[in-house]
């Protein structure tokens, strides 16, 4: 059975003779602090009837000791009976947290330990818990349904603990055959490129053996074979370099044509697969960076088929080419040319990476500088309102100082990197020109020989300064595909069972049965909270803001499962109902209203595409939203969205409201629908509610209590639990939280009408 | 009736800064903090949050019980005798445990995550960094905040005093 950890060697002894052997192990887990808050080492051992608490002083000294074959009492071990422990819990702080056992009603801090094992130390004090109440413990009790954060290969941690990425062990060969089966459709047009890739190169390496050895050794040469036909040496030059970009212009065509197909296809398959993905994979911290990248990544693998991989092939064609010809030609001038080479790319290995620094130094000042244009200009009516120009001014100052600073390093740099480049290609130019000079002169090679080595070796310099940034870009190419790939490759973890139950029509029943639920691990959102809703019935939900009342929500339409107990609605379990009968029959008109770009009417008939104009009318009237829609030029017409019309937020709820209502669930949420309206608006939507209310079960969670009069019963969550249940009056008759939150709410309007007056 | 409703709002907005003299912290036989305050207040197990843990470790300290209503806030805690003040540190460094760095060994960078070995007041320890450029974060123009992937943090108070190597890596990165 998997224990969290193993317990190290010279441990085991020691329990040996204390009586416990390993069998006897329940639970094994190692803390990374000591008492003293250092990086140290921290044992627990969890058997049937105990924890123990090993804790080792100097655990050099005591391994010298164990391999002395001394191991008793090396170990500072306390055992603590389960039987005397009220509760083993971890509390989370802040970069660490603690595992807190309570004796004898006195809790205790037995150890500390960083946030890297939180996840362990909370699965530790949950089997612990089960195991001091005598519970069986079972295999599944030691996951928390979360991938292990450390690739289980290298046992590195992984970068980003919701990705179960090595970026050490990841299968760069796997991957780059994957990207390769993107173009398995183009086998003729990828011949076709190659097949021109080769004549390019073919011809680029004639060029210079005509410009330089037949030009000058036969035509311009007395006693040359072509003596005096300089008219025609020149159009053969001309032809052969029209050939050749009549060739480059093909394979880039065909080229831009395969590439830019390929992408918007991967495209949309990332675009759908990410639409099947369930709301945890959006909202999750990390996953965040991933999404807004897509669309970079997806670029990034376009740039790099549309012009890395061509000018990968033909700079390799061309250097090798190159490099033979010359050593054709006179391979011990050749090599004499090739010596500065490798400093050459040294050189350019060394200095290009810290020239791409200064440049993404330079651009994040410079975004920091246009942040603060872009906050001051915004924010200019605050900006005024406070008579802080001055201050805007100051703060621009200092970014501008930055850009200046960083400008001025990255000008520096330049002006003494790049003639310093040309200086070392130069080299190899006095060379040819110094040893080839004395060759002609011996009369060892011809004149024409010289140039086209000269010709040449210019021609070496661009594939060569391409070679120095290929792996980089190719690594970033396989890292944005990685991701792609990911995306592509992640099951919904909401996912719909083989044989879903239909609910077609659905009742409107709804029952939480013990429902603990949390979105990070160790941090319960949700506990244990039960309560049943009769079909057709209006219930409101109450309670401070980060109280839990969304998060029921999101369990009772399936946004995300629970951990324990389970959602029944029409008494059957969500997760073996049909997702798109859940989807159809329950609606929620939240806070944030969204409104998609597109006209009124398409908004409203979002979620019944079919409907007729009548019926987005009369959903319109129903939420009171008809009179104002009418009242604007465009009417139903008008654009509304992110680049659209500007609606006040009382009348985009009121549309999110004919949304709805058209929508016609047999369940609707009312989360805070209403918060952020004045009273007069709310009221207008308020009997807009009624009359969608009428006839569903609906769950309405309202900041203000007044808001749920109509409430049929209320609920009261506080921190995760149901407190309180019941009526209106019977919750005003017990004087306990739900009376206390609407005497501070009367305060609160009291103070308001102090401050106003 | 205006007199009273004044005194509604200011129980709301004024701070109840906790006397040195009549607030008594010691520690409880389990490692936590007790607060006695006078004759009638008593609170089992206190817990200790900063308002400005960068700036002001020491002062603006709030005091709450265990369900997390602020008792009262401890303005300075040079106020308290050096036991107490002591105690109440202790505890503070555990909520807010930063160690801090005191040389770096190396920074690898690959596919854009950031492999960091580094020495720090509590021993050698080696981290991952995911996007360097959001989780190195410069508070102020010396001291330097770096948040791992687990979420633990590392600081850096004044990156200037480091030694060379250690200071090129953060100047590299900022
Ligand atoms: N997607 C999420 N990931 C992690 N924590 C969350 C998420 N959504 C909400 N929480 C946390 O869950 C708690 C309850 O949130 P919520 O249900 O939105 O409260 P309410 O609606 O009652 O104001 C809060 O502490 C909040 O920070
Ligand atoms: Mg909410």
């Amino acid at each position: 059975m998997d224990r969290l950890d193993s317990p190290p060697k010279e441990l085991v002894v020691t329990c040996r003779s204390l009586g416990i052997s390993e069998s006897d192990l329940v639970a094994f887990v190692a803390g990374d602090l000591d008492d003293a808050g250092r990086y140290g080492e921290v044992w627990f051992a969890l058997t049937s009837e105990e924890l123990l608490v090993c804790k080792a002083h100097d655990p050099t000294r005591e391994r010298a000791a164990f391999a002395a074959g001394n191991s008793d009492g090396l170990y500072n071990i306390e055992r603590i009976p389960l039987d005397q422990i009220d509760e083993i819990t971890t509390e989370n702080l802040v970069g660490n947290g603690f595992l807190v056992v309570t004796v004898s009603g006195e809790p205790r801090r037995v150890c500390q330990f960083t946030n890297s094992q939180a996840r362990k130390f909370g699965i530790f004090a949950k089997v612990a818990e089960k195991a001091r109440k005598g519970e069986p413990v079972r295999e599944e009790d030691f996951s928390d349904g979360r991938p292990a954060p450390f690739c289980p290969r290298c046992g590195r941690l992984y970068p980003e603990p919701e990705r179960a990425i090595c970026p050490h062990c990841m299968d760069k060969r796997a991957l780059t055959l994957r990207i390769l089966s993107f173009f398995a459709g183009y086998k003729a047009h990828i011949a076709a490129v190659i097949f021109l890739m080769l004549a390019g190169a073919g011809l680029n390496l004639v060029s210079p053996y005509l410009g330089g050895r037949v030009l000058f050794d036969e035509v311009l040469n007395p006693g040359g074979r072509y003596e005096g036909r300089v008219f025609e040496a020149v159009v053969l030059m001309a032809l052969f370099n029209l050939a050749s970009i009549g060739i480059s212009i093909m394979h880039a065509r065909i080229n831009a044509h395969m590439t830019a197909h390929v992408i918007a296809g991967l495209k949309t398959q990332v675009f759908s697969a990410m639409q099947r993905l369930s709301m945890g994979f959006f909202t999750r911290k990390q996953t965040g960076g991933l999404m807004t990248r897509v669309n970079a990544d997806a670029d990034q693998l376009q740039y790099f088929f549309h012009d890395g991989v061509p000018y990968f092939i033909v700079n390799s064609l061309q250097i090798v080419g190159i490099v033979t010809a010359m050593l054709l030609l006179n391979w011990r001038l050749a090599l004499l040319v090739l010596v500065p080479i490798p400093l050459l790319v040294w050189f350019m290995n060394k200095a290009f990476p810290r020239l791409w620094r200064l440049f993404s130094r330079r651009w994040r000042a410079l975004r920091s500088l246009n942040a603060v244009v872009n906050d001051a200009l915004t924010g200019i009516r605050v900006v005024k309102a406070f008579g802080k120009e001055r201050q805007e001014i100051e703060r621009f100052g200092r970014r501008n100082q930055r850009v200046y600073d960083v400008s001025l390093q990255t000008g520096y740099f330049t002006s003494t990197f790049f003639p310093f480049l040309g200086l070392l290609m130069h080299s190899g130019g006095w060379i040819v020109w110094g040893v080839g000079g004395w060759h002609v002169l011996e009369g060892e090679i011809t004149f024409g020989t010289l140039m086209t080595f000269i010709n040449y070796l210019g021609m070496l310099y661009g594939p060569l300064e391409f070679m120095t940034h290929i792996v980089d870009w190719w690594t970033a190419c396989i890292n944005s595909a990685h991701r792609i790939f990911e995306i592509l490759d992640t099951a919904p973890e909401v996912a719909e069972k083989p044989d879903p139950v239909r609910l077609q029509p659905m009742q409107g029943e709804i029952e939480l049965r013990n429902v603990t639920f949390e979105y990070e691990p160790n941090k319960p959102v949700l506990k244990n909270v039960s309560f049943h809703v009769r079909p057709g019935e209006m219930i409101g939900l109450v309670g401070h803001s980060g109280a839990g009342k969304s998060t029921i929500t999101n369990v009772i339409c399936r946004f995300y499962d629970v951990q324990e107990g389970a959602v029944l609605i029409d008494g059957v379990d969500v997760r073996d109902v049909a997702v798109a009968d859940l989807r159809s029959q329950i609606g929620i008109v939240p806070q944030e209203t969204f409104l998609f770009t597109g006209t009124i009417a398409e908004n409203i008939a979002y979620g019944r595409p079919g409907a007729t104009m009548e019926e987005i009318i009369q959903a319109a009237k129903a939420a009171n939203a008809h009179d104002f829609i009418i009242k604007l030029p465009d009417g139903y017409e008008t654009v509304v969205g992110v680049r659209g019309q500007d609606l006040s937020g009382g009348e985009k709820q009121r549309i999110a409201i004919a949304r709805a209502i058209l929508h016609n669930p047999k369940i609707l949420i009312l989360d805070e629908a209403t918060a952020s309206l004045d009273t007069q608006t709310e009221r207008q939507i308020q009997e807009a509610l009624k009359r969608l209310v009428q006839g569903r079960t609906t769950i309405a969670i309202a900041h203000r209590l007044s808001t749920l009069r109509d409430a049929d019963r209320l609920i009261v969550i506080e921190e995760g639990k149901v407190v309180e249940m019941g009526t209106h009056e019977e919750l005003e008759a017990l004087q306990g939280v739900y009376y206390r939150l609407r005497e501070k709410q009367r305060e609160a309007l009291a103070i308001r009408g102090v401050a106003a007056g | 009736m205006q007199q009273q409703d004044q005194h509604g709002l200011s129980e709301y907005v004024d701070i109840r800064y906790l006397d040195p003299a009549t607030a008594r912290f010691s520690e409880t036989p389990g490692g936590f903090v007790r607060l006695v305050i006078g004759e009638e207040e008593s609170y089992p197990r206190v817990a200790l949050y900063r308002a400005f843990p960068f700036s002001f470790p020491d002062r603006y300290i709030s005091v709450r019980d265990m369900d997390g209503n602020e008792i009262g806030m401890i303005k300075d805690l040079n106020e308290f005798d050096e036991k107490t003040a002591k105690l109440i540190l202790r505890e503070l460094e555990r909520r807010y445990f930063t160690p801090v760095i005191t040389q770096i060994e190396s920074i690898k960078e690959e596919f854009g995550y950031a492999y960091w070995d580094v020495r720090t007041d509590a021993g050698p320890r080696r981290f991952t960094v995911r996007d360097m450029q959001s989780n190195v974060i410069l508070l102020s123009p010396e001291h330097v905040l770096i948040i791992d992937v687990d979420g633990n943090r590392y600081e850096i108070p004044d990156y200037h005093k480091l030694d060379a190597r250690s200071r090129k890596y953060i100047e590299d990165l900022l």
